[in-house]
């Protein structure tokens, strides 16, 4: 909805300008809008709750710092999903370099059922060149321009690793999906 | 060999970015071709799973921890929600 839109970047350009003024209120309302989407995102492409939720304090702390040089252009969200990930890509080198196995209580396992633990294992093994398109899109539900500009790469680039992971993800999964066998003779007459 | 253009019709399938008659005569064809309708429906699968699977779920006790390191890291925020009393730290009781 363009004016919704409008109306939220409007909000955004004040809130920046009262961060940038050292108005301690401003963080506290764009985390409010923003903190669970960011935590959301970050736990999808670290896999587990306390890196998350470090990643998201962080986010927040390096919003408070740049809030002085911000343009408050209307890109604020695009540019505060670029500073998420960018934490999660230095979290995940960090994990690679000390070889830490990935955490297996991500999510709590007792509050999810088995087929989303296993899509989100099936996920977390995927080359982060292909989680990122399905967390934005598939998860967070962005258009494509806008993950495109969050990962700042064309929209046909997105699409073609969006469209790759899901691959990439079907094939990880397949066992799980084999139950889609009497769908597809549903199909399929000559099945 | 099958061409780029199948491939993207079964991608957009997959994710439901085609229109409706589109739709259905995908649904047609692989009627009668059993590798299309495998791809089509182990595609679309993978995407509604992915869809459907719950991510972390932002608990109370997360919102509060977040805004504890950023306090703990400098940032001097104001939440806009008072901190749940089962969350806030309580003093022994003086004697």
């Amino acid at each position: 909805m363009p004016n919704e839109d409008a109306k939220e970047s409007l909000a955004e350009k004040k809130w920046l300008a009262r961060l940038a003024a050292g108005d301690a209120d401003a963080l506290g309302a764009i985390y409010e809008v923003y903190g669970e989407r960011i935590f959301r995102y970050t736990a999808r492409m670290l896999g587990n709750r306390t890196d998350a939720e470090d990643a998201t304090a962080e986010t927040f702390l390096r919003v408070l710092r740049q809030s002085a040089t911000l343009r408050a252009d209307g890109a604020f969200r695009t540019w505060l999903f670029r500073i998420a990930r960018n934490l999660c890509i230095d979290k995940l080198r960090q994990h690679k370099l000390l070889e830490l196995p990935p955490d297996m209580q991500y999510g709590g396992s007792e509050e999810k059922s088995a087929l989303s633990v296993t899509v989100h294992q099936a996920l977390n093994q995927l080359p982060l060149e292909y989680r990122e398109p399905l967390v934005l899109c598939d998860l967070e539900e962005y258009s494509a321009k806008d993950a495109a500009d969050v990962l700042n790469i064309s929209v046909p680039a997105l699409k073609s690793r969006l469209y790759r992971g899901r691959r990439a993800l079907r094939d990880k999964l397949g066992s799980l999906l084999e139950g889609s066998k009497h769908e597809e003779r549903n199909l399929s007459q000559t099945d | 060999m099958k061409n780029e253009t199948y491939h993207k019709l079964i991608d957009l399938y997959a994710g439901r970015e085609l229109p409706e008659g589109l739709d259905e005569a995908m649904e047609m064809a692989a009627f009668n071709d059993p590798e299309l309708s495998h791809e089509m429906t182990t595609m679309r699968k993978t995407v509604d799973a992915l869809q459907a699977s719950s991510g972390d779920t932002f608990t109370e006790e997360s919102y509060q921890r977040i805004l504890m390191k950023i306090y703990a890291r400098g940032g001097n925020i104001m939440p806009q929600a008072p901190a749940p009393a089962h969350l806030q730290y309580h003093l022994p009781m003086q004697g």
